[in-house]
Order: structure tokens, then C-alpha cells, then sequence
């Protein structure tokens, strides 16, 4: 591993002018940081830690949103009750991350702002697209666990449970940039698809900190769901995950929001199948037409065709869980 | 009727469970792993590697050097370059020819971790064209005829002529401490620390590729985190990289592999493709059973024959034919060589023999139950060599214990209703399998006399301390090989003592492989003390001491007078005893996400006798989970000749959350020549499970006949039957 | 940099981002914290950070400092004197007992009274390959129980 400058940094902006000199990256958990610098994939000059800024562990409700700090771990969202009760696949999705150990460890804006699993991006002997390569080499290789959505220039699959829920709300992330100006991006604005620029996953500018993820509260938050399929039961990340929250009206759907996180670069809205919920009662007819609405886009791989059934029989199953 | 286990004389440490000897410092985190070990001046070493599957070495070329660098390369080699093993086929480190990806080709040592990583090589290689597909290879380091009484009478005989072909993956040992040892320069020559399975093997071949002479060079084996065959053979290669190094240095050295080169780098389990063409009469009876077993060896020869062999003996499974004949054969391709594991050939050939039952009995529409009761071995069978079975022949017993303990029969009726509902209704399914197995204890053959092990037991002033270079790799070699000696002395355990396997102090009493630690070496220690019990006489070892001086008493493996083997025909007792075990394993598929999760175990296992009843059933508990994986999750994916999934991230072993319950029963149908009746426990309980889990989800609707059956592959099965049914 | 470890304070010269794992084993000459991994999967380098279970492997030494670490010699002492790693002696839960430290570590913060279910979830970080975990629960449990016995006294 490369030697680096360590600096701790007493405020947020103050991190940000320091990670905007170059090659500076702020961690807070550290877990994604310290993958990437093993395989060779960020080797930063300076590393701002930002576990000394007051006030970045809490989560707090603010006007019936709930703010999430920066140093928050996946622990504390899982089990904090109010998370848990108003939003509550965001809740599950964060419990249902990785490992208890990373979880105590491992930042909820970090899970966010991961860098891709691909194991082609991962592999510091190779050069895909995404590392200024010629080639996705998971078009032409082993693609069993890439994306089904948008996946001809690079097929990488978002790599956040937490997104895709947290899409749910129509939260947003407010951060501070080195000049010290600050911003809210929604999380559909956050994520930057492969076609608009193959290098980065999300807009965030050299230097510019997360303060907090933002998730305003949504009726049905409490009938949201999140559900993953996954290779072994805990520690992996998942072949197809999506989010699904229903606003009901008595037994009929008033307004419903579906996002799937491990099928594309992004998480991907699926407004069509959203629409199509909408004044209906939920039954498994219903749950089956607005899931197969969901992939009718879809683009499978060579060897991924079978996410499009399993996804199709889990965004069913999510419709019918978030009732 | 099957005879029943005899009523062992009552015996006061065998069959107890006392605290394991070396658990308290293992619980303690004081137990000294080979990592943990420091010695003055070290140096640490790194290896780089081929990175194409085959072609020519032309050279090499390297960016900045740190001080204090060492480089060694195949010119700087001693001896003879090759890993001396089987056959001297596998260089130490590549010349010129390179015959697969991730080979060894030079070797840097330095004291700073970061200073050697910084190090940039370049290797120029002029790639050839790669043979990855062992079905196309023409190569052939082993073939493996058995022929039993008259395979066209036999098939002449029968009703129906069932056919199938079962093939298996790799699978990667993963011993939760990587490969690891260290090296340190001697006056004269070298000594080696290691976490390893066999001191005498990576002596064999440290003296070969030295060119120094047995007593100079010396291996102690430290406390190994595991090594399920995977630190049989390998420990020689990384134990020579580490010693040319020490030696060109002048320095110890130490070599511990990261996980990713560990599993790019080392031996796993050959992947399989196992043919099988069976007569059958309509009431269930074998005639004949022809079997081809074609095995992947990778790019050097190994131990791949004598797996090829143990794979080949248990190919038939443990049932009654007269007509039979099993051709193997082990083929080479360019991917990293595979060796031992767990197992060693037999869990391939028994997974494609216990899944052709079920295809037989569905063929001819009879309970697969029924079928292997019909066909299974009993005393006074032959086996496709020829042996004849003794009394301690217990498949019948499992069998019928393991559907009584997991009332098979009714939870079989029972889900059988539920999946006509699941059917309808989208739900989860559900299946249960069955699988019979056996398992022979020892080398084969042959094998054991051409060892002619050798155990000692030493005189103490307070009792006896055993010398062996078994090894305790966790399945608790220490504690049984004690509790045979105390109780064959007539002492307590906390009499005896077991040296450390160092090459110096202890004979070479074999292997550590082959589960022949307990059934072979525990008889010759027993022999030992038996020996050690007639010198005392009626003195204590102090008085004894005082008198005569030290003793020490040494006995040789001796072949049971009755065992026959030839080896050009394969003729004969091919194993001193076989184990016996039957696994009921239950299922749940999920028809949507397709994963498959083991709801229940129930594993039925004869091993003759449990020394250590404890120890015993964690032997076999951890075997069947990994044989669950070896089924349903553990995928070595190969890409252009190396795994490309060579992180723990992707390639998934079981978690404590992927692991059902288990239930185990231990059955003793004891062996004459084990200790005390004990036959072998280590390798046998992960030949059951992958059959069973196949067969179970077969009984769920779904045709499987290659593992590992991932979620991806279920995914599309799942579907077309779904589809069929609505 | 100071370290709190086991309730003792070690001194150490080491950059900050240094893993953990390498102060704890190289510096404060801790080796019964193992590594397995290096990329937080195995779980064998489990120690606890103000009594939660982190992937020491993962942890950079600045982010431990001025918390309180408890690793596997602070667990029982050199004898092993803690319940849990007396019942796992006896349960087989250890077999070649490199994943086992780690192992302990997690299992210390279970809850009495907790169900098998939950030890699993509780246990989910951690790998062994030699048990198939059955010995591990047995001895979970075993200790939990002697515990509540020792209390009911």
C-alpha cells in the first residue's frame, strides 16, 4: 500500500478544501477505501478522516425528515426504531449489508458512494472501460452477475443496498464543497449512468463531503419493502435487489415507487410498472403484470438471462410484501 | 439380517471426550501459528508468477531496486528443479517452459513489506495455444482399469439400460490460514517451519532440489489453521521457495500467501466427468455397471494417479455387482494442478454413482429407497476389485438407520403433498435425498506397505510421549493418538505427551491424508504401547529409568496377513477397512430468487469405533457442510486458465447462516486391525452430501446432474418448471 | 499514537492508516488476532471498538485510537478462562482453531438468553471451515446457560 498524508479534519468544510487538493479522499467508515487501496484502485496522496467532526454519528429527525450523518454506520440506521417504523426498507436494506462486523464499521454514505464490485474493475491486472480500457471486458467474459438494464457500454451493477430504498423517499444527499458553498442533490441526480461518463458513479466533485443523506417522510413508508437474492446468506452482495413502496388507499394503490438497485450501473426508477399500480387492488395478478411492465426493457447478458425471471418473480414478491 | 456392532470391552479413555490438548490455547489466542512466529533478521518473500496458461519464459526484467533485495530465479537452483513427489514433472520454479497461469518464476525477498511490493517485474512470455478443455485432451498421466466377472453377460442380463453423465467442479480446499511457512538457514543446511499436513513429504522433496542430504534438512510443522488435503502436497513447493531464498540470503524467510494467490496459486479438488451405462433387472437388481471416470489433472502430474485410484475404487459406490468395469483415466490441461482434497477422488465418482441410482430407480419406477436396499453391500459381497467384505459391511445398517432417525419415509409422503400445493400456489419447495457412501481407510492397496509407516513411544518419568510426524491440522491427531496409547498402557491421559512432527526428533509415520492418522498410525502406536507395557513389567517408568535408561519402543505398519492387492490388475483388497454412512438432507427452493436452503441433515456414519466421540462427530458435521457447498455454492470460475473469482468476496464457502442443523449418529461396526475397531473418520462425510442434495432436488422437480447446482443454474430450471406446471 | 488494549495503554509508531490488525499482531505483539482475508470476509481478525465487533483487518489504526480494543488475549487471559472459551474446548468448537479467536470475539457480545437463530445472525461474520458451526452453537449456548445457572445460585 502507498504511504499517504493522514489529516483529521475538525468540520465537514474543512474536509472538503482538503480532499479537493489532488489526489485527496476523505473516509469516514474506510471500509471501501481500504479495498480499493489494496487492489491498487485508489492510491490517494492524502486521506482525510472525518471521525472527529461533532455530530456526524447522529441521526436525528428535522421536520419529519430523518437526516443521516456521515459517520452513521449501517448498525446504528438498522436497528434505530424510528428508521425502522417510517422508513423502513431503507432500515432492512442497510441490516441486510455485508457482515455484523462491517456493518458496525462500514458508513451508510459510504455503502451510497461505493465504487462497483465488477470483478474486471476489481482486478487490478486488467483495464476495463471504466478504468480508461478500451473494453468492457464483461461483454465478451464472464457476466453472470452484471447488470440486465443499460449495459452496453459498461455492465457494472450498483453496488448499494441503501440506494435504491432510499430512492423510495425521494431522499437527497446535501453536501459541502471546497469553496465551502454547499448543495442538495437528489438521489436520482446523484448517480451518473456509464453512457453520460464511464469513469465516475456519482456527480460529486473532487472534495465535495456528504454532510447527510436526507429522506423526507412518504406515507407507506411503513409498508415499504427491500428484498435482495444473493449466492450465500450473509456477506455478499446481491445477484438482484429492488425496493417497492406503496401508498394505499384502502385496499387500492394511491401511488407506488419501484427501484431496482443490483440490476444496472444505477438504480433504475421503473415508472412504467409504478404507473400501472396505480388505482388497482394488489393481488398476485396485479404483482405479476406490473413486475413483468418492470423488465420489459431488459438486456441480458450472455450469461446473466436469468436474472430477468428471478427479478421478475422477486418484484412481484416485493409488490405483494410492501402492501 | 445385518449383524449387529459387537459389544466392545469397557474401555476408560477411548470413547470419552476430554478437552482436546492443544484447545486451551487455541480458545486462549496463545496457540502460535506459522505467521505468528518471529526470528531475528527475517526477510519477507514474494513470488511472482506465469500470468499466461502456457508458453515460453524469455525473459524478464525489473524496475527499481530497494537495498537489501534478494532475487532468486531457476538458475540459482542447487539440485534438481522439480518438486519431487510422484513424478518429477513440476518444476520449483519455471525455466522456460511455462504450462500454466499464476506458475512460479522468480522469487524476491526483502525485510520491508512495502519495499518489496514496490517492486516491478516484467515478464516477457511468448504465449502457445492453451488445452482448457479436459474433454479435448489427449494427455493422459494415468489410466486405471478395473475389470470384475463379464460386462456383455452382464448387461445381457438385464431389463433396461440406464445411462447418465454427472461431472463435478473444482473446489478449493480454503483452510481458514492460508499457506505459510518459514525458512531459516542452517550451518549445513536448512530448517523449515510450516503450516503443513506431511514434515517427511517436503523433506523428500527439499533434499531433491537442495542436493542435501535428509539430515540436513529439517522440518517442523507448527500449528496448521487447517488443511483438508490442500497442505498435503503444496507445502513442498512454497517450503522450496522459501528455503532458496533463506539460502542465496543468508536470512530467514518467511512466505505467507494473501488469500487471492493462495487460491490462484495452490491445489483444489479435480474437477469430474463421470459416464455411467448400468443394467438392470426390472426388480431392482444390478448386472452390470460400466463406468468412465475422467478426471481433470491441470498442468502437472501431482498426486493426481493415486486420486484417479481412490476415485476409481469408490466409483461403483457401496453396492453388490458382479459384472463390472471402471475406466479411468486423468487428463492434462493447462490450469493450475489439482491435488488433494477431502476426500481424494471419491466424492466425484460417488456423487455420479449415487445420482445415477435415483435416474435408475425413476427409470424403472421403483422407490429409490428400495433400490439401494436391494443392491447394497453386505457381509460376504465382493467389491469391483474383488474383496471380500467382513462382518464390519454396514451400508445396510446406515441405510436403514438414517431413514429411521430422519423418518424419511413419512417427510418424504409429506412433501410430496406440499409441493402438488407449492405447485399451484408459487411457494417455496421442498425435496429430501437420500445418498449411501462408503469410504476406505488408508493408503491404497499396496500403498501401506510401501510406506511401512513407523511410530515410536518414549519412555517418561511420569509416562510416555508419543513420536510421529502425524500432524494436528485440527481433526485432533494430539488427543486420539493419546487416549490409544493411555488406554492400551492402562494410564491416564495426562500421562502421555506428543512431541512436535519435527523430522529430527520423530520417524516418518506417513502422510497425514488418507484418514489412515487414527486406523493405521493408532494401531502401530497402540502396538507401541503394547510393546512399551511388556518392558515395564511390573516397574514404573521412573524406576524403569533408574535402571535400564532411557527406552524407546518403535514398531512398523504390518500388514494384515489376509490382505491381497495387485496392482497391474487391480485385483484384491484394495483397502485394509471401509467406513460406511448414509446422508438424508432436506431442502428448501425458494422458486423465485432460486436459492436453495438446507433445512435439515440427518448424517448415519460407521466408523468402527469413536475414540473420541466429540472430535469424531466434528469431523464429520464439518465434512458435510462442506460437501453441501461443494454441491450448491462453491464455485471456482476459470477463466483463460485462471480462477477469476480468486477472492473470498466471490467465491462463497458457507456461512454460519448457509449451515442447517445437522444430526448425527455414529455407528461402530469395529475393524480388527483399527485400534480398538476404529476405521477412518476424515474423509468419508463429505462423499454423502452432495448426492443427497442433488437427489433431494431432484425429488423437488428439478433435473440436476453437474454441481455445483449456483443459483444462476437453478434460476432457468426453476422456470421451465414452473412453466410445466401452469 | 496511544492505544487502549485489553485495558492497557500501548504506545505505538505507526502511520494512521495502518491496519489495525498489523499494530495489534507486529507492534503489540497480539498475535491471537489472525488473518484470514485481508478484505473483511473471514471475520478471523474480529476484535471489538468500544464493545462492538469490527473487521480489524479493515480498520486503520488512527480510527481505534481513543477507543477501548478487546481482543482475544483480553477475552479470558492466557489461560482461556472466559465461559465461552472453556465451553468451546468442550463443545469441539475449536478445531484448527485459526478463525476461532475471532469467532470468540463475536460470540462475547451475544446476548443472554438469545435463540439459535440470532447466534447465527450474530455469527454471520465469521468463517470456519472446520465445524460447520454446529460445535459453535452447542457451545454458545452451553456457556449462555452455565451463566444464567451461575446467576439463578
Amino acid at each position: 500500500m502507498k504511504r499517504f498524508e493522514f489529516v483529521e479534519a475538525s468540520s465537514l468544510a474543512q474536509a472538503a478544501k482538503l480532499a479537493a487538493q489532488p489526489n485527496g479522499a476523505v473516509r469516514a467508515g474506510g471500509i471501501d477505501l481500504m479495498d480499493l487501496q489494496k487492489e491498487h484502485l485508489a492510491e490517494p496522496d492524502r486521506v482525510i478522516s472525518i471521525r472527529r467532526v461533532p455530530g456526524a454519528a447522529e441521526i436525528r429527525e428535522e421536520g419529519g425528515a430523518l437526516v443521516i450523518g456521515p459517520l452513521v454506520t449501517l448498525a446504528q440506521l438498522a436497528s434505530h426504531p424510528v428508521a425502522l417504523a417510517k422508513w423502513k426498507a431503507v432500515a432492512v436494506a442497510a441490516g441486510e449489508a455485508a457482515s455484523p462486523q462491517v456493518r458496525n464499521q462500514a458508513t451508510v454514505i459510504g455503502n451510497l458512494l461505493q465504487r462497483p464490485r465488477c470483478w474486471y474493475f476489481r482486478n487490478e491486472l486488467l483495464q476495463c472501460a471504466r478504468k480508461g480500457g478500451p473494453d468492457c471486458l464483461s461483454q465478451e467474459g464472464e457476466n453472470r452477475y452484471h447488470a440486465i438494464f443499460e449495459n452496453k457500454d459498461c455492465a457494472i451493477v450498483h453496488a448499494s443496498n441503501v440506494s435504491p430504498a432510499a430512492m423510495l423517499f425521494d431522499g437527497s444527499v446535501k453536501t459541502v464543497k471546497a469553496d465551502g458553498s454547499r448543495r442538495e442533490i437528489p438521489l436520482a441526480k446523484l448517480f451518473v449512468k456509464p453512457e453520460v461518463d464511464i469513469t465516475k458513479e456519482h456527480v460529486l466533485e473532487a472534495g465535495e463531503v456528504v454532510e447527510a443523506l436526507v429522506l423526507p417522510a412518504k406515507a407507506g413508508g411503513d409498508h415499504s419493502s427491500f428484498l435482495a437474492a444473493r449466492e450465500k446468506s450473509a456477506f455478499d452482495w446481491p445477484l438482484f435487489s429492488l425496493a417497492v413502496r406503496l401508498e394505499m388507499s384502502g385496499n387500492v394503490v394511491k401511488a407506488a415507487q419501484i427501484v431496482f438497485g443490483a440490476a444496472a450501473p444505477t438504480p433504475l426508477r421503473r415508472e412504467k410498472a409504478e404507473a400501472a399500480l396505480v388505482g388497482k387492488a394488489i393481488d398476485e395478478a396485479t404483482a405479476r403484470a406490473a413486475a413483468a411492465l418492470c423488465f420489459e426493457d431488459a438486456t441480458p447478458m450472455t450469461q446473466n438471462g436469468y436474472k430477468v425471471a428471478m427479478g421478475t418473480a422477486l418484484t412481484a414478491r416485493a409488490i405483494l410484501a410492501a402492501v | 439380517m445385518p449383524p449387529r456392532p459387537r459389544r466392545p470391552r469397557p474401555l476408560s479413555v477411548v470413547g470419552t471426550s476430554p478437552p482436546r490438548l492443544e484447545g486451551a490455547a487455541k480458545v486462549a489466542g496463545t496457540a502460535r501459528y506459522v505467521d505468528d512466529l518471529e526470528f531475528p533478521g527475517l526477510l519477507l518473500g514474494r513470488t511472482i508468477r506465469s500470468t499466461v496458461p502456457r508458453g515460453e519464459l524469455l525473459g524478464w526484467s525489473m524496475g527499481r531496486r530497494p537495498r537489501g533485495l534478494h532475487v532468486v530465479s531457476a538458475a540459482d537452483i542447487p539440485g534438481r528443479n522439480a518438486i519431487a513427489l510422484l513424478e518429477p514433472d513440476q518444476p520449483c520454479l519455471v525455466r522456460r517452459e511455462i504450462r500454466h497461469a499464476a506458475e512460479p518464476v522468480l522469487l524476491l525477498a526483502h525485510e520491508d513489506r512495502d519495499a518489496l511490493a514496490s517492486v516491478a517485474v516484467e515478464l516477457r512470455e511468448r504465449p502457445r495455444k492453451a488445452q482448457l478443455d479436459v474433454r479435448a485432451s489427449r494427455s493422459f498421466c494415468k489410466e486405471i482399469l478395473i475389470e470384475k466377472g463379464n460386462l456383455s453377460r452382464g448387461f445381457a442380463r438385464a431389463d433396461r439400460i440406464v445411462e447418465g453423465e454427472y461431472t463435478t467442479g473444482h473446489q478449493e480446499q480454503l483452510y481458514v490460514e492460508t499457506q505459510g511457512v518459514i525458512a531459516v538457514p542452517e550451518k549445513d543446511g536448512v530448517t523449515i517451519y510450516g503450516s503443513l499436513q506431511c514434515p517427511y513429504y517436503v523433506q523428500k522433496a527439499l533434499v531433491e532440489l537442495l542436493s542435501l542430504p535428509p539430515e540436513r534438512v529439517r522440518i517442523i510443522q507448527v500449528e496448521t489453521g487447517g488443511g483438508f488435503g490442500g497442505k498435503e502436497e503444496y507445502p513442498s513447493m512454497i517450503a522450496g521457495h522459501a528455503a532458496l531464498l533463506a539460502l542465496k540470503s543468508g536470512r530467514p524467510v518467511k512466505l505467507v500467501y494473501d488469500r487471492s494467490e493462495d487460491m490462484l496459486a495452490t491445489t483444489k479438488r479435480h474437477p469430474s466427468i463421470v459416464r455411467h451405462k448400468t443394467g438392470v433387472r426390472r426388480d431392482g437388481s444390478l448386472t452390470a455397471m460400466q463406468i468412465d471416470v475422467l478426471l481433470d489433472a491441470g498442468a502437472y502430474v501431482t498426486l493426481s494417479p493415486v486420486v484417479l485410484s481412490r476415485g476409481v475404487l469408490h466409483a461403483a459406490g457401496p453396492y453388490r455387482c458382479e459384472d463390472v468395469q471402471i475406466l479411468g483415466r486423468a487428463a492434462m490441461t493447462n490450469t493450475p494442478p489439482n491435488g488433494a482434497f477431502r476426500g481424494f477422488g471419491a466424492p466425484q465418482t460417488q456423487f455420479a454413482v449415487e445420482v445415477h441410482m435415483e435416474r435408475i430407480a425413476e427409470a424403472l419406477g421403483i422407490d429409490p429407497l428400495e433400490l439401494r436396499r436391494r443392491n447394497a453391500l453386505r457381509p460376504g459381497d465382493t467389491t469391483a476389485t474383488g474383496q471380500r467384505l467382513g462382518a464390519d459391511c454396514s451400508a445396510l445398517p446406515c441405510l436403514e438407520s438414517a431413514v429411521r432417525r430422519s423418518r424419511f419415509v413419512a417427510r418424504r409422503r409429506a412433501i410430496e403433498k406440499h409441493n402438488a400445493k407449492a405447485r399451484v400456489s408459487g411457494g417455496p419447495l421442498r425435496g429430501i435425498g437420500l445418498a449411501l457412501f462408503f469410504h476406505g481407510s488408508g493408503f491404497t492397496g499396496a500403498g501401506e506397505v510401501k510406506l511401512a509407516s513407523r511410530a515410536a513411544l518414549e519412555l517418561t518419568p511420569t509416562g510416555a510421549r508419543i513420536l510421529v510426524a502425524s500432524t494436528e491440522i485440527g481433526q485432533g491427531t494430539r488427543t486420539i493418538l493419546s487416549q490409544i496409547v493411555a488406554e492400551e498402557l492402562g494410564w491416564p491421559l495426562s500421562r502421555i505427551e506428543v512431541a512436535d512432527p519435527d523430522t529430527r526428533e520423530v520417524p516418518d509415520s506417513g502422510p497425514t491424508v488418507a484418514s489412515r492418522t487414527c486406523m493405521i498410525v493408532g494401531e502401530i502406536l497402540r502396538r507401541c504401547a503394547q510393546s512399551l507395557k511388556r518392558a515395564l513389567g511390573r516397574m514404573t517408568p521412573r524406576q524403569y529409568l533408574a535402571k535400564n535408561g532411557p527406552l524407546v519402543v518403535t514398531e512398523q505398519y504390518d500388514r494384515p496377513k489376509s490382505m491381497h492387492w495387485d496392482d497391474v490388475h487391480y485385483r484384491g483388497d484394495a483397502y485394509g477397512a471401509y467406513g460406511y454412512g448414509c446422508d438424508v438432507i432436506e431442502l428448501e427452493i425458494d422458486p423465485v430468487t432460486a436459492e436453495v436452503r438446507p433445512a435439515e441433515v440427518t448424517a448415519v456414519q460407521d466408523i468402527g469405533r469413536a475414540i473420541h466421540p466429540v472430535l469424531a462427530a466434528g469431523q464429520i458435521e464439518g465434512g458435510t457442510a462442506q460437501g453441501i457447498a461443494f454441491a450448491l455454492a462453491e464455485e471456482v470460475v476459470m477463466r483463460d486458465g485462471r480462477m477469476a473469482n480468486a477472492q473470498l468476496t466471490n467465491y462463497a464457502v458457507p456461512t454460519p447462516l448457509d449451515t442447517p442443523p445437522m444430526q448425527v449418529e455414529i455407528l461402530e461396526f469395529p475393524y480388527g486391525h483399527g485400534p480398538f475397531g476404529a476405521k477412518g473418520v476424515g474423509e468419508m462425510p463429505i462423499d454423502g452430501p452432495s448426492p443427497a442434495v442433488v437427489n433431494a432436488l431432484r425429488h423437488a422437480g428439478l433435473d440436476i446432474r453437474d454441481i455445483p447446482a449456483v443459483p444462476e443454474r437453478i434460476a432457468g430450471l426453476v422456470d421451465s418448471m414452473r412453466g410445466a406446471a401452469t | 499514537m496511544k492505544l487502549r488494549i485489553n485495558g492497557t495503554t500501548f504506545r505505538v509508531e505507526a502511520h494512521p492508516l495502518e491496519r489495525l490488525l498489523d499494530v495489534l499482531r507486529i507492534q503489540c505483539k497480539l498475535t491471537g488476532t489472525k488473518e484470514g482475508c485481508g478484505e473483511g470476509e473471514c471475520g478471523a481478525c474480529t476484535v471489538l471498538l468500544d464493545g462492538e465487533p469490527v473487521n480489524a483487518c479493515l480498520v486503520p489504526v488512527a480510527h481505534a485510537e481513543g477507543r477501548s480494543i478487546t481482543t482475544i488475549e483480553g477475552l479470558g487471559g492466557t489461560e482461556g478462562s472466559h465461559p465461552l472459551q472453556r465451553s468451546f474446548v468442550e463443545q469441539g468448537a475449536a478445531q484448527c482453531g485459526f478463525c476461532t479467536p475471532g469467532m470468540l470475539i463475536s460470540a462475547s457480545v451475544i446476548p443472554a438468553g438469545a435463540r439459535r437463530e440470532e447466534i447465527r445472525c450474530a455469527l454471520a461474520g465469521n468463517l470456519c471451515r472446520c465445524t460447520g458451526y454446529s460445535a459453535v452453537y452447542r457451545a454458545v449456548e452451553l456457556a449462555r446457560a452455565k451463566r444464567a445457572r451461575r446467576r439463578a445460585r
